[in-house]
């Protein structure tokens, strides 16, 4: 065996080694597992050989409740964990819903709905980590959402060794579409600390479209090289987010066109209900707010296929909720749900009439009216039924395990490619306090894109490249800040003469890296050396770093657009 | 791992190989970039940038002269064979696909981008303007790929 080379890795908090877009050493190809983490289910499966296989807990189960129990020195998981009943989850030893919370801060909205949660959800409101507590022999215990989905992770891979009887180290992830790059670190930082290596994290959606293309493929072997082509639009719905994407799929290969999100999901829909049924506020952490809880949620499952529901909490409550009022309830939640779905059809520029197949997955693509909002805006009678609800993302997932760890199918059922597209803009302050975008949302990844910038200020020296992603908003505060630069050694000269070049890179793997060079006029080479930086570098979440930069330099070193010469 | 560091370094600048006009702008305005509705700027990236598409050297870009050469189809060819053509190459130079960096894929996408938009295709194949016959008739001395298709078109019978 070849003497391993000894390198240095890259200084990189979440995965200890940068994102590789190769294959493994072809001597032994290990093949990634796909992990889908829900806000309250999770599963992980794995490419056999021949088909995707779902790993099932010590219990037989493919589903596992997202939760992680504090008692005592070991906390443990719903991997291992067998709960008696759903109320034993709701006592405030247990964290759950970590997806909700994974890099937000304290002063985003849906930080403040977890409050309601029977664990400590405590926010200073002044735009930094919220603090979360568990509750143990009754004192608090702080972790944060990136230990809580560790451990939970950790568990899942010690479920997958012991079932496939090798260890597992590579994984393929799915995550919400409207993750900032920012969440996305968390993500991987939490699968560092369980060992896990991040190949590919997938927006739920695109994992669904490459099962659908999987299956088209399967289906239609014989007219593949003749280009028909279908376009689905793939909603999904789960507890913690909706996400929509559109993609044209035709000979294995998905081409995502489009992609849209936001945090709505079931848990929005539980806690309107549960407000509704029980308006005045009661302690977060009761039994009779843990009992309100489950009863609630059993009734919005029934009201998925019966008219009305009774709900019974002690001696309490006792109401028959019917549909009509479930859906009133919730109607902002279906607006939105819409809105998405029109959106997504808006960038992708295609009509509802020219979709060929609906594709609904999640636990709240169950409800009928979130299906009739879905299926009105796309001009469809019928839902595309080849996709499990709850199974589509992981075994997506698996999939392109198996083909990002370059593993090939004899029958051709690994023959398959998703072309992604990024799902949120990225761009640099500029103009002022605007958002120029340099790689739009929607754009085919990998991507490659510059922009010219000059200085605004006669004999600036220096220039500040504030990178920021979000979905386009105009100005930067409606944007996520990944990070800063300072471009140093421009040479004196009046404003508007340097010209400042700032390209952005995002390849296969997602990973964004940012580069700046400064040319002057009659030079052909860029006067100082160029700056490479790989983006997010910001390592807390919050904006307060844009307002240090404001505050200590001003407009000092701020950048334009170069207005090119026709 | 440090490939791709390398890699940006040493290749993300080749200004050197910018035609040496004195004036960037200008050399910018004259590659044409300007001239076309936005969707048109696609095939001929601006010299001066770090977008640069020199450094594309290795397989696909430096032989071909034309995007329909690029995509392997023929100039007349209807947008599902251009779809076709689009995702079989995909398969072979997406990064995911293959040990490529993405490079030549992304070239292979502007390509598809621009040809399977009626008006860009249009404004495209104006530029083509006295090439066309020439590159035409390159393209069908090459061996037909299993993208070509091989009916008798317009262009072949007034040949001979």
């Amino acid at each position: 065996m070849a003497e391993q080379e000894y390198t240095v890795a890259s200084d990189s908090e979440n995965t200890g080694e940068e994102k590789s877009s190769s294959s493994p050493p072809p001597s032994l190809p290990e093949i990634a597992v796909g992990i889908d983490i829900g806000t309250s289910q999770c599963s992980i499966a794995v490419w056999n050989g021949s088909q995707v296989n779902i790993l099932r807990n010590t219990r037989n189960q493919k589903l596992i409740k997202s939760f992680v129990t504090f008692k005592d020195e070991v906390p443990s998981g719903g991997v291992t964990n067998q709960l008696s009943h759903d109320q034993e989850m709701l006592t405030g030893a247990s964290i759950f819903n970590m997806k909700r919370l994974i890099g937000r801060v304290d002063t985003d909205p849906v930080v403040h709905a977890a409050k309601n949660l029977p664990f400590m959800v405590q926010t200073l409101d002044i735009g930094v980590r919220p603090f979360i507590a568990a509750l143990v022999n009754n004192a608090w215990r702080s972790t944060t959402p990136e230990e809580v989905l560790a451990i939970f992770l950790v568990e899942l891979r010690l479920m997958a060794e012991t079932s496939l009887k090798r260890a597992v180290r590579n994984v393929v992830l799915t995550v919400p579409v409207s993750f900032s790059r920012f969440q996305l670190t968390r993500i991987e930082r939490a699968c560092a600390m369980a060992g896990l290596h991040v190949l590919r994290l997938m927006p739920e959606p695109t994992a669904i479209a490459l099962l659908y293309a999987q299956q088209q493929q399967m289906t239609s072997h014989d007219n593949m090289g003749s280009g028909s082509e279908r376009l689905a639009v793939i909603f999904n719905m789960g507890a913690g987010y909706c996400d929509v994407a559109v993609t044209a799929t035709a000979g294995g290969v998905s081409q995502i066109k489009s992609l849209a999100g936001n945090a709505i999901g079931g848990e929005d829909i539980l806690q309107n209900m549960m407000r509704h049924i029980a308006p005045q506020p009661q302690e977060a952490s009761s039994s009779s707010t843990a009992a309100l809880r489950v009863a609630t949620q059993d009734a919005i499952h029934k009201l998925s296929s019966e008219d009305n529901a009774q709900i019974e909490v002690g001696d309490k409550i006792s109401k028959v909720l019917d549909r009509s009022e479930f859906e009133e309830v919730n109607e902002e939640v279906f607006k939105e749900c819409e809105r998405l779905v029109t959106q997504c059809l808006r960038d992708a520029r295609v009509e509802g009439c020219d979709i060929d197949d609906v594709i609904m997955v999640g636990g709240c693509s169950c409800i009928p009216r979130v299906r009739e909002v879905v299926k009105k805006v796309c001009k469809k009678d019928e839902v595309y039924g080849g996709v499990n609800a709850l199974e589509g993302a992981v075994r997506g997932a698996a999939l392109e395990g198996a083909v990002t760890s370059g593993i090939h199918d004899p029958f051709g059922s690994l023959d398959l490619l998703t072309i992604q597209a990024t799902a949120l803009a990225v761009g640099v302050r500029g103009n002022g306090n605007r958002f120029v975008t340099v790689i739009p949302r929607n754009t085919m990844v990998p991507a490659r894109k510059d922009l010219f910038f000059t200085t605004v200020n006669d004999g600036q020296k220096e220039a500040l490249v504030v990178v920021y992603e979000g979905e386009g908003g105009e100005s930067v505060e409606e944007n996520h800040l990944l990070g800063y630069f300072k471009i140093v050694g421009i040479p004196e000269a009046g404003r508007g003469v340097p010209e400042i070049n700032v390209c952005m890179d995002i390849d296969a793997s997602n990973a964004l890296r940012v580069f700046a060079a400064v040319l002057m006029p009659g030079c052909s080479s860029p006067v100082v050396p160029v700056v490479e930086v790989r983006m997010p570098t910001v390592d807390d979440g919050h904006g307060w770093c844009a307002q240090a930069l404001n505050a200590k330099f001003g407009s000092a070193l701020d950048l334009v657009t170069l207005q090119r010469k026709m | 791992m440090s490939g791709s560091l390398v890699y940006s370094a040493a290749s993300s600048l080749r200004f050197s190989e910018v035609t040496s006009l004195p004036q960037p702008k200008i050399n910018r305005s004259r590659n044409g970039t300007a001239k076309f509705p936005t969707g048109a700027r696609s095939f001929k990236a601006s010299a001066q940038t770090l977008n640069a598409e020199p450094y594309v050297t290795e397989s696909v870009r430096r032989r071909v002269s034309s995007l329909y050469e690029l995509l392997k189809v023929n100039e007349t060819a209807s947008l599902t064979e251009i779809k076709t053509a689009y995702r079989s190459l995909a398969k072979v130079h997406h990064p995911d696909a293959s040990e490529s960096d993405g490079r030549d894929f992304m070239e292979i996408h502007k390509a598809y981008a621009t040809l399977a938009d009626p008006t860009t295709r249009a404004i495209y194949d104006s530029t083509l303007g006295f090439r066309r016959r020439r590159v035409h008739a390159g393209a069908m001395g090459r061996p037909a790929g299993r993208v070509y298709t091989s009916t008798r078109r317009w262009e072949t019978d007034q040949c001979w």
